[in-house]
């Protein structure tokens, strides 16, 4: 067995998201204007005491 | 004297005057003419002029059609002339369909899916494939066929030019959008695929297969998705019945080792008949309900006290403990069914949409954990399961709080969503869905179509206020920014188009619906042929469905609230109280209208928020077209998804909550809304909690958190990933060293088919037990 053998070459790496609800396996299936719309989702954040500051800003 | 002419395809043929007259008189026919031998004149008139315009040349056929014009002009025949134009270019535009529907045929044979955005159209189709790519021929050339012959031709225009948007057009003359499905009515007696007859199903492993095929029978029937309203209480029977089984089958081992019977199997069975029928109970998990008591008095009568505990001790630890296992292994096999069972000829797996959370019976509670802790492993490989969706109804009293009997599975269902982005949440506490509500009628508890939708209300029939055996009969939505864009800012005018174009949906929903109304029973051979759809098992096989079908909806849509106010008023309503309370205005309008179509035609017209795949770039592609790029309105790929917060603005998860919810209640036909959590929410269950209750609280009807799942196929690690792999180290497309995953203990079998994808041991290692208190009754 050769133990300097690379596994893996090729291999990309699986993003499962969401779109109108259904999960989706991976990014390379969603059309154009979806790609476009998940490049540019941001996070929400949960934490009561920064959300004043989200506001003002 | 003119011989021959040149087609449009540049082939020569003989000239022949009579076609030229004959084209003239049926203009002529058409503005009321009745005058053949007038045409024949004309036609000599044009001859006779292309002779002199031509010269030596062969005239083509465009020449000829101009001459023709020109003659009937200049000799008065005004009114002939423009039927004749009118003719030549709907002939032009069906000529120039024909070549656009060959050439999408062309980029549909000869491009992948990574060129071609229409193969993309929707993410749940693989485009590359035979059947996907025979699918997308077959809905293509429907679309161009209705849009030609079947579609009023104003209602065409609307949809190609983007004012509105007819979903799922490549069906219109076909089915229906989806199915709320009754298992328990469809199981009972037993059903048939169409292709098979099934017998009524006896243990949950049964239930659990019966419930993948019914969902893949009826994704046949229709083009949208299939929900299963009250999956906790289909499941429930089957888990019973499965208990009482394994009870029987303890009980006669035990009879064999402690009661040295060696009839033993005899003897179980006609004991349980016994029991069964002197107390018409049946052995049941949560025990309690006098049947181990009767069972111990008829085994006293041959056996010693002393044995009689021993046995029945025996049957029931193993009878629980093997219904534990058969449920578990029931919703594994469920879940795997729905991530890998083929329909519409294999270019999709069914859109299936699990709604479960309310039973409270030991059983339901059992086939709701089971299924929780299935999803939460994962498939084969750990990969997270795309389907079914999951949707946990969240009700005060039943799951909400602490002391609730299914609380332990509403905390439960927050883990797994942590991790797999499923269930989803929806509120039976909101008031839109809460005055439905009746205890004691599963059939009352509000549902969600996976993708949204929402059936529930009945003006059609008042007294059927039910999910169960109805769904959307089709929906079409608005292109709103355009009409803020046409407005100016001029926030009347943009009412009054507002208005024109919602009567315009109307017409075209109730066109549409009367071509499904014509439909028989035999063209859905599950759906209606087998009663799942509400009432159709009153109905023969060639009765027409319109009647049964008024208890569905007829829905209008919408899409980029955000980009219409920015177009407006240059605010949206995640940043300006003005532009909320104008966009609470609008899309309340719209309900209002809505409502008003339903009192008018006694249907169910409803107002959803559309849930846009292929139409998120559509719009905004021919607006940009038409109005350039406004900043805020069309600078992006996309509209935003109906009443969202645009996704690229910066918010509070509470806030935005708080701003998507009043929309909820407006969005009778259905409503979702999102929040992006950061990072690995199972490392924060409290904060994801918290969000749920936060949507709760506000109102909303039907919600989801959102987060990042990445997976590594090689190492199998689960997680957020960025550049690299946090557990092997690799780059996207990068090999590892076989000695570097042999020392992290990942690789198990050297072998090019298997290689890299196997479970993920650490994964498993952190797997949590979760015992489920039993209920009494």
């Amino acid at each position: 067995m050769q133990q300097d053998q690379l596994i893996g070459e090729g291999v990309g790496f699986e993003r499962i998201r969401r779109i109108t609800g259904y999960l989706v396996g991976t990014l390379d299936r969603f059309n154009n204007a979806k790609r476009a719309e998940e490049h540019d989702r941001v996070k929400h954040d949960v934490s009561c005491c920064s959300l004043e500051e989200e506001h003002t800003a | 004297m003119i011989e021959q002419i040149v087609k449009r395809d540049g082939r020569r043929a003989p000239f022949e005057i009579e076609k030229i007259a004959n084209a003239i008189f049926g203009a002529a026919q058409a503005s009321g003419g009745q005058d053949y031998e007038m045409a024949r004149g004309l036609a000599d008139q044009v001859e006779k002029l292309l002779e002199k315009t031509a010269g030596d040349q062969i005239p083509t056929v465009e020449q000829i059609q101009d001459t023709v014009e020109k003659v009937l002009i200049e000799s008065g025949h005004a009114r002939t002339a423009k039927k004749y134009i009118l003719y030549r270019n709907e002939r032009t535009r069906v000529r120039e369909m024909n070549t656009r529907l060959m050439k999408v045929y062309e980029d549909l044979t000869f491009q992948s899916s990574l060129e071609n955005d229409v193969k993309r159209e929707n993410a749940n189709i693989d485009g590359d494939t035979a059947m996907g790519t025979m699918l997308k021929y077959g809905s293509e050339g429907a679309k161009q066929f209705y849009e030609m012959f079947i579609l009023d031709p104003e209602h065409a225009r609307a949809h190609r030019e983007g004012d509105i948007h007819i979903h799922d057009l490549d069906f219109l003359t076909l089915t229906t959008t989806c199915c709320q499905i009754d298992l328990l009515k469809l199981f009972s007696g037993g059903f048939s695929t169409g292709h098979g007859f099934l017998r009524e199903p006896n243990d949950i492993r049964s239930y659990a297969a019966l419930a993948c095929i019914a969902i893949q029978s009826n994704q046949n029937d229709q083009h949208g998705g299939q929900s299963v309203p009250n999956f906790d209480y289909s499941m429930a029977p089957g888990v019973r019945k499965t208990f009482r089984k394994l009870f029987r089958d303890n009980l006669a081992k035990a009879l064999e080792v402690f009661g040295a019977d060696d009839n033993n199997e005899v003897d179980a069975k006609t004991l349980t008949e016994r029991i069964e029928r002197e107390t018409g109970k049946w052995a049941c998990l949560a025990g309690g309900n006098g049947y181990d008591e009767a069972m111990a008095a008829a085994l006293g009568e041959t056996l010693d006290e002393q044995t009689v505990q021993k046995c029945l001790r025996f049957a029931r630890k193993y009878a629980d403990k093997e219904t534990r296992k058969a449920t578990y292994q029931a919703m594994e096999a469920l879940v795997h069914n729905l991530n890998t069972m083929h329909s519409r000829a294999g270019a999709q797996i069914p859109f299936s949409s699990l709604n479960y959370g309310t039973d409270t019976s030991p059983e339901g509670r059992l086939a709701i954990e089971q299924l929780l802790l299935a999803t939460e492993a994962g498939l084969g490989n750990g990969e997270t399961p795309i389907f079914p969706i999951h949707i946990f109804k969240v009700k005060e009293g039943v799951n909400y709080n602490e002391g609730d009997p299914n609380y332990d599975l509403f905390k439960l269902a927050c883990r797994v969503s942590a991790k797999r982005m499923f269930p989803n949440f929806s509120f039976l506490d909101a008031p839109f869905n809460k005055q439905y509500y009746k205890p004691g009628h599963p059939e009352t508890e509000c549902a969600y179509m996976g993708c949204r939708t929402r059936v529930i209300g009945n003006r059609y029939d008042p007294t059927r206020e039910i999910v169960s055996g109805r769904g959307n009969l089709s929906f079409t939505s608005i292109n709103l920014p355009r009409i803020a864009i046409r407005s100016h800012g001029d926030i009347d005018w943009f009412f009054e188009d507002l208005d024109r174009k919602i009567d315009l949906v109307i017409d075209q929903l109730l066109a549409r619906f009367r071509i499904q109304s014509a439909k028989k029973v035999r063209n859905y051979p599950f759906l209606m042929g087998e009663g799942v759809w509400i009432d159709s098992d009153k109905l023969g096989p060639d009765d027409t469905v319109g009647e049964v079908l008024k208890h569905g909806t007829l829905t209008m849509g919408f899409i980029g609230l955000a980009e219409t106010l920015k177009a407006l008023i240059g605010k949206h309503h995640g940043e300006s109280d003005e532009a909320q309370n104008l966009g609470l205005e609008i899309v309340s309008h719209m309900r209002e209208r809505m409502d008003q179509a339903g009192e008018k035609y006694g249907l169910n017209f409803s107002l959803i928020a559309t849930p846009a795949e292929g139409l998120s770039g559509r719009f905004v592609k021919i607006d940009r077209q038409r109005f350039g790029v406004i900043e805020g309105v069309t600078d992006r790929d996309y509209y935003t998804n109906s009443f969202h917060v645009p996704v690229y603005y910066p918010i509070g998860a509470f806030e935005k909550i708080a701003r998507e919810a009043p929309y909820h209640e407006m969005t009778n036909g259905g409503h979702i809304s999102y929040i992006e959590l950061d990072g690995d929410p199972t490392q924060n269950l409290e904060a994801f909690e918290a969000v749920v209750r936060a949507m709760k609280e506000a109102g909303i009807g039907y919600g989801a958190i959102n987060h990042p799942i990445d997976r590594d196929p090689v190492c199998g690690y689960t997680g957020i990933i960025g550049e690299t792999c946090p557990r092997c180290g690799r780059r996207e497309g990068e090999g590892v060293p076989l000695s570097k995953l042999q020392k992290l203990g990942l690789y198990k079998h050297l072998n090019s088919t298997t290689l890299g994808y196997h479970g993920d041991p650490a994964e498993e290692a952190d797997r949590q037990p979760n015992t489920l208190q039993i209920v009494k009754d």
